[in-house]
């Protein structure tokens, strides 16, 4: 029971979300950096990075390399970190 | 040489008509296959045919952002540029509902305001169903009149920017349009003259029940009052609710809310006053049941023939506490109010936007907006 109990504890504290500040560059001139929290989708960072830059939140893509990020998957399960850099395109 | 426009073809809008397109979406249409392949020397006839074989309606799809062919078909349209007539002819077409969204669309990208009314308004009555590929890939269910009027109201469809178009009164002001006629507004006549009627004929309860929906306290509250009697009190029931209906429709007429409001209030809480100990047992009991219960209760006992004295005023009770509430959130009785409030008001702080950093109550401000969960810090 003791153990249990302790697994639990230990996995709360694994979840436990923080605020992170991502990055986001497009090679052209514009630097974003956002605020957001750790269990926000790819979809939330894109809608706030909209109200920053002012494209349409459709339009935007958040790359890293080749990898195209998915709107529906948080930031914690691609791993995005605090002051992370992230590449920016458009659609 | 095949991405040019025709030489022939009038600028829209001050421009190349092929740049009504974004040039990111014009890109990916250019090296899609569809266009590539099919696309490819396609003139007005046979434009036709390849719109018919459409199957689907939808911008741009996927990580990649792949354009459909309902796009690739936009496009060869406003590179080659058909005729008006072309246009109107693939509108009023009532066969092929997507070549009718072809033609709409098109027509809304490149006509005048005065024929995108004219044209697009009259296939608000086309009901039947299309398929749509929104930006995640999965098809929805639309319907060509959700789809024109998205077309006619919104500024953004399919991925594309749309043209602005003047808003419909000031067409009707200056007179190039007439006011618009609804298909349905016989219909909607017709179903005004049967409400009159109804009122006028159906007896009480048809009118109380039309003023409990519109005017959600006062006729309530009256009828109420009468429920928290002992069961010997059936008799003044009827008599109050005799009473109380003609002093509704009075007070109905003359949509004096306050005025009926107020006046149930004293009456109530001299009347409340000797029904002390029935209050106190229901209030707590059926504070937290709320208004919608409250009225299927109602419903249900209304229906309910003349029952027993006992069962009735165990019925007297349930109504009562929720209609206690109710009549307390108003003024009855202050005290309950201020718990709610704090309530309220507490909620609103939850929000993070009175953070004492303005940087991160701006943040949170921006993400309330967007409908997202404040920062966690």
């Amino acid at each position: 029971m003791g153990l249990e109990l302790s697994i639990a504890k230990k996995k709360e504290e694994e979840r436990e979300l923080s605020m992170i500040e991502v990055v986001l560059n497009d090679r052209l001139g514009k630097k974003v950096r956002v605020k957001c929290n750790d269990d926000d989708t790819i979809g939330d960072l894109k809608k706030l990075v909209a109200a920053q830059t002012g494209t349409r939140a459709d339009k935007i893509r958040i790359q890293k390399w080749y990898t195209i990020y998915k709107d529906h998957i948080t930031l914690k399960d691609y791993e995005i970190h605090d002051g992370m850099g992230l590449e920016l395109y458009y659609n | 040489m095949a991405n040019r426009t025709d030489p022939l073809a009038k600028s829209i809008r001050g421009t190349n008509p092929q740049n009504l397109v974004e040039k990111i979406l014009r890109t990916k249409i250019y090296q899609h296959t569809y266009w590539k392949e099919q696309c490819f020397g396609l003139t007005a006839e046979t434009l036709v045919d390849k719109a018919m074989e459409l199957d689907h309606l939808g911008g741009t799809h996927g990580g990649t952002r792949k354009p459909t062919p309902f796009m690739c078909l936009v496009m060869k349209m406003l590179q080659i540029q058909p005729d008006k007539e072309i246009v109107v002819e693939f509108i009023k077409n009532p066969e092929y509902k997507y070549v009718r969204a072809l033609g709409a669309f098109y027509l809304r990208l490149t006509g005048t305001d005065i024929d995108v009314y004219r044209y697009l308004e009259p296939l608000y009555n086309d009901y039947r169903k299309l398929r749509f590929k929104p930006n995640d890939g999965k098809f929805t269910l639309t319907h060509v009149d959700e789809f024109i009027d998205e077309l006619l109201t919104k500024d953004y469809s399919c991925d594309i920017a749309l043209p602005r178009l003047k808003k419909r009164l000031t067409l009707e002001s200056v007179g190039s349009l007439e006011p618009r006629r609804s298909a349905l507004e016989d219909d909607f006549e017709e179903e005004e003259e049967k409400d009159e009627d109804d009122l006028l004929a159906d007896g009480l309860d048809s009118e109380e029940k039309d003023k409990d929906y519109n005017r959600v306290r006062s006729p309530a509250r009256e009828r109420d009052r009468d429920r928290k009697r002992d069961s010997h009190r059936y008799r003044d029931r009827d008599y109050d609710r005799d009473r109380d209906y003609d002093r509704d429709r009075d007070y109905d007429r003359d949509r004096d809310y306050d005025r009926d409001r107020d006046y149930d209030r004293d009456r109530d809480y001299d009347r409340d006053r000797g029904r002390g100990r029935d209050r106190d047992r229901d209030r707590d009991r059926h504070r937290l049941r709320d208004d919608k219960e409250y009225g299927r209760d109602r419903e249900r006992r209304r229906r309910r023939s003349h029952s027993r004295s006992r069962s009735r005023s165990r019925e007297h009770k349930d109504r009562d506490g929720d209609d206690r509430r109710r009549r307390h959130r108003s003024s009855a009785s202050p005290k309950r109010d201020e718990p709610k409030k704090k309530k309220e008001k507490k909620a609103k702080k939850d929000d993070g936007t009175d953070h004492p950093d303005p940087e991160i109550a701006e943040q949170n401000r921006l993400r309330a907006s967007l409908g997202l969960k404040p920062l966690k810090l």
